[in-house]
């Protein structure tokens, strides 16, 4: 009961304080609306999530298996671990997305893509497409259009075009070439061009030193046109047969790369492809935008953890005022001044996260949980989740506010769980812009725990998953560290009440 | 003994060490049951720290505080709503109004509804701030307010003894006659007070009986009329028509007379005040008085007396 008095008193101070209360409010609002419009869509996206092949399809012929080439380069990149590959819709979006900037180059397989690759051959006849560097892009009918201002980058998209096409184009190539060998054509070429040494035991029949493989062979089918083919064949056969058996490692007859090369097909996670989805959002404030999706977990962590300085200062103007003192001259149990201190914290805590959630959602669009929860799942991630954080959140206020003597030591012990927390946690910048091995060290920060589980509950468009035991795990860990720092908190307190220790 | 006369507080060689530093040196002194007890020392004398003690916000580290037989320890929460203390600096909420200070610490005390509101109300005609606005905030209160705000937060739970440290600090005269109203009045409801101060006006003016704080030490406790006895009180006074005959006549009758440079005029200095005795000698002898004054003992000297230095030194 009595906590309950002087949990009322402090939120009648904290009501009372409209411009602190307002700030409280207002400005996670503001820094979400400003930074958004000032970071671009960009902000929050992993260096691979925006390193992306783009790829337009404007492929209308057929190749192998009666499958455009188009769709068998397409299947090539995207089999490539970790490499992305996106559909653009149409041309003008494509040239449009360059021309802003948003991509540094787009792959365009156009209509007559097919055709020319099926034409590709060692032959004299066929199209060769390479050079000393790769592929003639033009040869095949392939574009690529680039935004000069990102030569690095479209450069290697570039690369990973030729990459690709070589290993399209080159197996296709050799496939039909050691076809090519079977044919009773090339036999008889061959036959015309082989001659063999006639032993001396045979010049009765054979009244030549060498005699043409070709005329040996119809000597071979008594001038019997269909024998001669026949025994054509079978030489063809034999070459080829005997080409397997001398390169074992490779299927000559494979026409595709990873045929050629007997290699194991990458397995089916491996690949994204995705169609080009306008992240930049709608409206004034760009709602929907991915950056928001960001921001708003970020930003809601952090000012959850910011209270500590806000209700850190109340506590140590409360000491400077003397009311410190005089509430430990009350009769007043320390739990019970700690309860007191304690709830009003986790109240404000709670309203403020609920109040940023529901600002993203219903101001920013931004996406929050999934269709098919359960409730379970939904008192989870807004009840329990925040709730563990506001009790994180007010433990630290309390346990800095108690430490703390003076405005001076509370601005600096409040800076570490404040500034360096919540730049260890990834509040301030997203782990995608942070190094691999950075983010183990936000395991030692509350806002790691709780930006981990407020970034599943908001997930971003191609998320269809949450991990529950996460969330789960990151309110258990923040409600322990809520609880190691109260009993701490308790006992300084103890100690101060008990004359052995000064406020 | 009546309960009116029995021994509410007894502190028993009670010592306190900051370091090395002495702060209390074994103090041992009874407070009876509605006494004003004045603590009278220098800034530093320990004055606050016995206070502190007492009101078990801090522990001595030798000896032993019985408030009516139950020793005082900062763990023994009890006790606390049978003590009241007035913190020299202003302790109470800015962003509350005098009301609801009051209703905020009398509700920590236990109390609650008509209890409580009646008890707020008389408080704040005790302290003479029944007249104020109720949405006007402390933070906008004069100095004297402000003090007479912190006294009432003190007596809102009744307490048995009212512990006042220097509460007259940076007030003006009307505030502190105000003051001084409210703590006679609480006293004459049988509250025990103890009042700390360094201004020996305030002792002499309320307190029935003074202990002398020094270094830590109590070095004088008693009325103060027996601690006025402990200084000297001098009288000077210039004759007409002085002569030698005079001289003479006074020096036999009061052997401790010094002559001053001055012609005719004398002084003595005497731990019983001998102005009535020369007046009558004068008088009779039907010498005629120029002038006369009396330099009579007070607090200030009784300390310097006992310490060889000033009270505000």
């Amino acid at each position: 009961m009595q906590s309950l008095i002087i949990a009322k008193k402090e939120l009648k101070l904290l009501v009372r304080d409209k411009l602190t209360t307002t700030v409280l409010f207002a400005l996670p609002f503001s820094m979400i609306l400003i930074l958004g419009f000032l970071l671009g869509e960009g902000f929050g996206q992993k260096t691979d999530d925006l390193m992306r092949i783009s790829i337009l399809n404007l492929d209308e012929g057929k190749g192998l298996d009666n499958k455009s080439w188009a769709d068998h380069t397409i299947e090539d990149i995207v089999s490539t671990p970790n490499i992305k590959v996106e559909i653009i819709q149409n041309k003008q979006l494509a040239q449009n997305l360059v021309k802003t900037g948003k991509r540094a180059a787009v792959i365009v397989f156009n209509q007559n893509f097919s055709n020319k690759v099926n034409v590709c051959s060692f032959l004299s006849t066929g199209v060769n497409p390479f050079h000393r560097d790769g592929v003639y892009l033009e040869k095949l009918d392939v574009s690529i259009i680039k935004d000069t201002k990102q030569p690095a980058t479209s450069a290697i998209i570039e690369s990973v075009c030729q990459i690709a096409l070589l290993r399209i184009v080159m197996p296709w190539m050799i496939g039909q070439a050691f076809e090519k060998l079977g044919d009773p054509e090339f036999i008889e070429l061959l036959g015309k061009e082989v001659s063999l040494p006639v032993p001396p035991s045979l010049r009765l029949l054979i009244p030549k030193e060498k005699i043409p493989l070709g005329e040996l062979l119809e000597l071979a089918s008594g001038k019997d046109v269909a024998l001669a083919r026949n025994y054509r064949e079978k030489v063809g056969a034999g070459i080829q047969t005997a080409l397997i058996g001398q390169f074992k490692n490779y299927n000559l007859t494979g026409k595709s790369w990873a045929s050629l090369t007997r290699s194991i097909n990458p397995t089916e996670t491996d690949k994204t492809l995705t169609l080009y989805q306008n992240e930049d959002g709608a409206g004034i404030l760009k709602r929907g935008a991915i950056r928001y999706q960001i921001l708003v977990p970020s930003f809601t962590v952090m000012f959850a953890f910011s209270l500590i300085l806000i209700s850190g200062w109340i506590f140590v103007a409360e000491k400077r005022q003397g009311t410190f003192d005089r509430l430990l001259g009350t009769p007043v149990s320390t739990i019970n001044i700690l309860i007191g201190k304690f709830l009003p914290i986790v109240l404000i805590s709670l309203f403020q996260i609920l109040f940023l959630l529901a600002f993203g959602k219903i101001l920013l669009g931004i996406k929050i949980g999934q269709y098919d929860w359960s409730i379970t799942n939904w008192m989870t991630s807004l009840i329990f989740l925040p709730f563990a954080t506001s009790i994180c959140v007010a433990s630290f206020s309390l346990f800095i506010g108690i430490l703390a003597k003076n405005e001076t030591q509370l601005a600096l012990f409040s800076s570490i769980p404040v500034c360096l927390f919540a730049l260890l946690g990834g509040c301030i910048f997203p782990w995608e812009m942070m190094p691999d091995n950075a983010k183990n060290l936000s395991a030692f920060t509350p806002q790691g725990w709780a930006l981990d589980a407020f970034r599943e509950i908001m997930p971003s468009a191609f998320d269809t998953s949450t991990d529950f035991q996460l969330i789960l795990k990151s309110s258990l860990v923040l409600l322990t560290m809520g609880l190691i720092l109260t009993f701490m908190t308790w006992g300084i307190f103890e100690r101060i009440r008990l004359g052995h220790a000064k406020a | 003994m009546t309960l009116a006369h029995s021994v509410i507080l007894k502190i028993q060689n009670i010592s306190k060490l900051h370091g090395h530093f002495k702060a209390l040196n074994n103090i041992s002194i009874e407070i009876k049951r509605g006494e004003i007890i004045g603590l009278l020392g220098p800034n530093g004398a320990g004055k606050s720290t016995l206070l502190s003690i007492i009101s078990g916000a801090s522990t001595s580290t030798t000896g032993t505080i019985h408030l009516t037989g139950e020793q005082i320890q900062p763990g023994n929460l009890q006790l606390r709503s049978r003590i009241g203390l007035v913190p020299q600096d202003f302790a109470f909420y800015e962003d509350l109004t005098a009301r609801e200070n009051l209703i905020f610490f009398g509700q920590l005390y236990g109390l609650n509804g008509t209890t409580l509101a009646n008890k707020v109300n008389e408080i704040l005609e005790i302290i003479g701030l029944d007249e104020i606005k109720n949405d006007q905030y402390p933070r906008f209160f004069s100095g004297g307010m402000k003090r007479r705000l912190n006294l009432g937060i003190a007596l809102v739970h009744s307490p048995d003894i009212l512990m006042l440290d220097e509460p007259t600090v940076g007030v003006d005269p009307q505030s502190r006659n105000r003051i001084f109203e409210a703590i006679k009045k609480i006293n004459t409801t049988g509250t025990t007070i103890i009042y700390t101060t360094h201004y020996m006006e305030e002792a002499e003016s309320l307190c029935d009986r003074i202990a002398i704080l020094d270094r830590g030490k109590i070095i004088a406790f008693d009325t103060l009329e027996n601690l006025l006895t402990l200084a000297q009180s001098t009288i000077n006074f210039t004759i007409k028509n002085d002569r030698h005959e005079n001289f003479g006549l006074l020096r036999k009758n009061l052997p401790s007379l010094k002559e001053s440079t001055t012609p005719g005029s004398y002084s003595l200095t005497s731990c019983k005040n001998p102005t009535p005795e020369i007046i009558n000698f004068l008088v009779n002898g039907q010498i005629e008085i120029i002038n006369l004054n009396v330099d009579s003992p007070n607090l200030e000297k009784v300390f310097l007396t006992l310490t060889g230095r000033h009270l505000r030194d």
